[in-house]
């Protein structure tokens, strides 16, 4: 008992006075409620990958032709290129910029609390409200090409060019996950030494050096799993580019990402359940993918 | 209570096994015999009809349950959005309502799966009430039978914007009248406003294609065939609109709402629409209200395009008698016209057209369009094809898009479209 | 208010005219930092907050006012709640709203009570299967909803729960993600506290109630905001379980408003003020807890 603990770890002794079945009871209220809502309704959905179900009609056994058929799929490809885009677009700008945000927040000077709760704001308002209010800001009569206009650059089309369209989706993702990750990255300054930055500072250190060779080592593990995160959400990006490009993802269906093409080649009432099923499971093998990479990333710092 | 891998993969084997069983179209339920008495609690959904016409259905529910005692009718409206979602999520849990608000592309699959009624067979005595043309609309090419009564049918003039046709030069008293003249037209408001005010809004949809003139399919109904020389003839005609900003440049990405609000602001001149628009001008730009000019679709086969909408009986339902009644109740003639009145649409009921209602003109311009409307729904065609589904659509839109940005020639792209569509086809 | 708490008292007179401001660390921060400072969160506020103060000033213009016109004019010429009213008089804003409220309120208390008991069994005890039952949650935070749904309602269904509140609840009653961030909010508790209850000899249920439940707070409050948010939010999960329109949530309810007045801009915009409006509210209400909650590390993983 007087091994010294680390926080966070189990201690080396066994906690005996349990029953063996308390840790199930504990866990069982949600273990039952993904089981049955989450796990169960993807294992059928693996199940009708293999097969040619539609909504209204039973599936037959078809094996790997599903997964055969998307590799000849132009709009797969599309997906997969846009889904991959998302990522190299999005998640540098959400590793780097919540990160800035977080050190201008952090100082307690007056009015502080009030700026870092109107920053979280975006996270807190529906995704569907969000692409609304977006929409209509960058209309081409909206508030942006006004402003635009009136100082003399003229409208843009931000909804109707396929790759303004993407960048624009990329822009209200990153704009929605500013505070989120904020806040990820506050709570990991909070944890790094002052005087670390005041050693530095001693040294002659100026804000970027300091900024490079104190705060970055400090919230490097933070930094990994705000990578983690975003890239396995950009990955699975639906909504944004759905309500901005529209059902049919742009101009010729150029801004489909992969979800998208899950839920309109697996909707409605002439749904093909088992093509779209095999999408989502490319889909959910390469979010596991994503993340197990950088987690294995994450260990590596750890040691 | 460590759980084993066997013991997991058991309950994982039990988990699934009844779910591969259910979704299967066996005949439970339900009889196809509408002679019964008509009684018990029925279901009626309708779809995005609530906001609008809330107290015209809650009169339509009582005055049916007043006739048929013992009837109890719970009426549920579903938003615009979503609908095909709500509808298959239904049809495949079982829980469809008794008597259900379609459209012909939607009721396709619910006959394919045995779940809409042939009202050939339960109700065939009604059909002399409607319109022929009507009746036959919820017909599904490759299967034998009718499967909704026809309700409203709608259709609309083509509005456009006087001013802007003064601006380009062009006589805002005499609109274009065919697509020769409509796409010279559109030329010259690009040329003459440098690019600034489109013509059209929208990419060209089945339903223009049929318009012009296209075979849609063959007779059979097995394939489609738009990619005809007709076809070409008109997607390659939208590409000289598109290269000249005549066919608005985010037209590709358009939606109704935002083809309907650039003719409100005047990007767009001239846009198709409903006598229900006039209303809307009249609120939302009353100076485009004073400019407005009305005009027949245009049409080369010599029929305008009509939208059907239909009520469907589920062929699971516990009430046959009463569920068909109610279907026949809400479509009959009488119901259907008062419905008319308060809304523009038109009814399908034959016979109905020719009330005074709209055949007499009193000077107004609802009057006009609704007048005009009714005359040419007598030989209007709803050219979207029944089996054309939401998948086909956007593999369409899509290679339209194509085409019109230069990416692929008007036929490969209509190739392509064909064939996605039969490949979609084949697999039902 | 916070503002003034971080004004620390004046300083006996020395003469010195420094700005009494200072940081965290209670050192002083130079004027000229400050007013950088303050510009770059004002740009900042202006860029995260000023899209909804355009909604609600496009809510707010009457029927008469341009919306569209360049420049834009900020603010509305004559204020009109006007379209509230079309909003209210279209469809039943507060029995959907009270829909709403009950579904939020629902998916808040099981999701704090479950996520907590299933974090707790995973940080704090230990049986067979632990990692196992962790790699089930972090699997199940990774399955693309959009691909389950209709899995999901044949389910409900076969439960007899569609068509009904409890139905909308349901699968999102306990988040796998809150279950991981409760879980990361234990392990950051040293053991040495429930060591010492231990030994005294309370039992599990009662460290778990005393003892570790108390001090993750923060977090739990971290997963309440999370909670009440996704079940206030979402659209196509109600929209498909639901059928009957007295049962209908806000956000089914404000897609008729967009199906019926799509060309109305100020409406959508009313619309979206009243969908967005009670999220800050209660965001404000909370945020002390949440940014406790933060401090713990709830956020960490």
């Amino acid at each position: 008992m007087a091994t010294p603990v680390r926080p966070g770890r189990p201690p080396q002794i066994r906690i005996r006075r349990q029953l063996p079945l308390s840790p199930w009871l504990f866990a069982a209220p949600g273990l039952l409620v993904v089981g049955a809502f989450v796990l169960y309704p993807f294992v059928s959905t693996l199940v009708n990958s293999f097969t040619d179900r539609r909504t209204l009609l039973p599936g037959h056994f078809v094996g790997l032709a599903n997964f055969r058929e998307l590799l000849h799929d132009d709009m797969f490809w599309t997906g997969l290129r846009n889904s991959t885009l998302y990522i190299l677009g999005v998640v540098p700008a959400l590793v780097v910029l919540p990160l800035l945000l977080a050190l201008l927040v952090r100082k307690d000077i007056p009015g502080i609390t009030f700026f870092r709760s109107a920053f979280y704001t975006p996270v807190v308002a529906s995704i569907v409200v969000v692409g609304l209010i977006w929409v209509w800001l960058l209309d081409e009569r909206g508030l942006v090409n006004s402003l635009l206009e009136s100082i003399g650059i003229g409208r843009i089309g931000f909804l109707s060019d396929q790759w303004l369209l993407l960048l624009s989706a990329m822009a209200v993702t990153v704009w929605k996950g500013l505070g989120y990750y904020m806040i990820i990255y506050l709570a990991a300054l909070a944890n790094v030494p002052r005087e670390l930055h005041e050693a530095a500072a001693v040294d002659g250190a100026g804000p970027v050096r300091r900024f490079l060779s104190v705060t970055v080592p400090a919230v490097r593990s933070t930094m990994v799993l705000v990578a983690a995160l975003s890239s396995v959400n950009a990955f699975k990006v639906f909504s944004e580019v759905y309500l901005m490009a529209g059902p049919t993802g742009g101009p010729a269906g150029e801004d489909t990402t992969l979800v998208m093409l899950v839920q309109r080649t697996g909707t409605g009432l002439t749904g093909r359940v088992g093509y779209a099923s095999a999408l989502s499971v490319v889909v959910f093998v390469v979010t596991v993918a994503l993340m197990l990479l950088v987690l294995r990333a994450d260990r590596r710092e750890d040691a | 209570m460590p759980m084993s891998r066997r013991a997991l993969a058991a309950a994982v084997v039990a988990l699934v096994l009844p779910l591969s069983a259910c979704g299967s179209g066996g005949d439970d339920g339900g009889s196809t015999d509408a002679s019964g008495k008509v009684e018990g609690d029925i279901t009626f959904q309708t779809w995005n009809l609530r906001a609008n016409f809330k107290s015209y259905f809650d009169g339509l529910v009582a005055d049916f349950e007043k006739k048929y005692p013992g009837t109890h009718v719970k009426w549920i409206d579903q938003p615009a959005e979503g609908y095909a979602d709500k509808l298959s999520a239904d049809a495949a849990a079982g829980t469809l309502p008794d008597v259900v608000n379609v459209s012909p592309d939607l009721v396709a699959p619910l006959a394919k799966a045995g779940l809409a009624l042939d009202l050939d067979k339960s109700a065939g005595k009604y059909r002399s009430e409607y319109l022929d043309g009507a009746w036959a609309g919820h017909q599904v090419p490759g299967m034998s039978g009718t499967y909704a009564f026809p309700w409203y049918l709608n259709t609309g003039p083509l509005f456009y914007d006087k001013a802007l046709f003064d601006k380009a030069g062009l006589d805002a008293a005499k609109p274009p009248k065919t697509y020769d003249e409509l796409f010279a037209d559109a030329l010259q408001m690009a040329r003459k406003s440098d690019g600034k005010v489109a013509t059209l809004a929208n990419v060209p949809t089945i339903e223009d294609f049929g318009r012009y003139g296209v075979t849609l399919m063959n007779k059979q109904g097995t394939a489609f065939a738009f990619n005809d020389a007709k076809g070409v003839e008109l997607l390659t005609r939208y590409k000289e609109l598109y290269d000249a900003k005549a066919l608005d440049p985010q037209a590709l990405t358009a939606t109704p709402e935002s083809s309907g609000r650039k003719f409100l602001t005047g990007a767009v001149a001239m846009n198709p629409g409903s006598a229900l628009d006039l209303d809307n001008f009249k609120k939302n730009a009353p100076s485009l209200y004073k400019n407005i000019g009305i005009t027949d679709q245009i049409t080369s086969t010599g029929h305008v395009n009509m939208y059907v909408m239909g009520v469907m009986v589920n062929s699971r339902t516990k009430h046959t008698p009463a569920a068909v009644a109610f279907a026949h109740f809400v479509t009959d003639a009488q119901n259907q016209m008062s419905f008319a009145k308060k809304v523009a649409i038109f009814p399908s009921t034959a016979g109905s057209l020719d009330d005074p209602y709209f055949t007499e003109q009193d000077g107004t311009d609802e009057t006009r369009v609704r007048v005009a409307a009714a005359k040419s729904l007598k030989s209007a065609v709803n050219y979207t094809p029944v089996l054309f589904s939401e998948q086909m659509k956007t593999a369409l839109r899509n290679e339209v898009a194509k085409a019109l940005q230069g990416k692929e020639s008007p036929k490969k792209a209509l190739d392509n479209a064909v064939g996605a569509a039969d490949r979609l086809l084949q697999q039902d | 208010m916070s503002v003034l708490e971080k004004v620390r008292p004046e300083p006996p007179v020395t003469g010195q005219r420094e700005p009494r401001v200072t940081d965290e660390n209670g050192r002083r921060v130079r004027v000229g930092e400050l007013v950088w400072r303050y510009l770059l969160l004002l740009a900042v506020l202006a860029l995260t907050v000023g899209p909804f103060l355009w909604q609600l000033s496009t809510s707010l213009k009457g029927p008469t006012e341009d919306i569209y016109s360049s420049p834009p004019s900020f603010l509305p010429a004559r204020p009109t709640l006007h379209n509230y009213t079309r909003v209210a008089d279209t469809i039943p804003v507060w029995d959907y709203g009270l829909n709403s409220l009950k579904v939020a309120t629902a998916s808040v208390v099981t999701n704090c009570v479950g996520s907590a008991l299933a974090g707790y069994a995973l940080a704090r005890l230990r049986f067979r299967g632990r990692r196992a039952t962790t790699l089930v949650f972090v699997l199940a935070m990774l399955v693309p909803v959009e691909g389950i749904v209709i899995a999901q309602f044949t389910t409900m269904r076969e439960l007899g729960l569609n068509n009904t509140l409890v139905g909308v609840v349901l699968p999102g009653a306990v988040g796998a993600m809150n279950v991981l961030l409760m879980r990361g909010a234990f392990r950051s508790l040293p053991y040495e506290i429930e060591e010492a209850a231990y030994v005294d000899g309370a039992t599990v249920w009662q460290r778990f109630l005393r003892i570790a439940l108390p001090s993750v707070k923060g977090t739990l409050a971290v997963v309440a905001i999370f909670a009440f948010m996704g079940a206030w939010d979402d659209f196509l999960w109600p929209l498909i379980v639901l059928s009957d329109p007295s049962k209908f949530t806000l956000t089914i309810g404000l897609n008729y408003l967009h199906g019926t007045f799509a060309n109305d801009e100020r409406l959508v915009a009313a619309g979206t003020v009243i969908a967005v409006a009670p999220l800050i509210a209660l965001f404000a209400c909370l945020q002390r807890y949440f940014f406790r909650g933060v401090g713990e590390g709830a956020v960490k993983g």
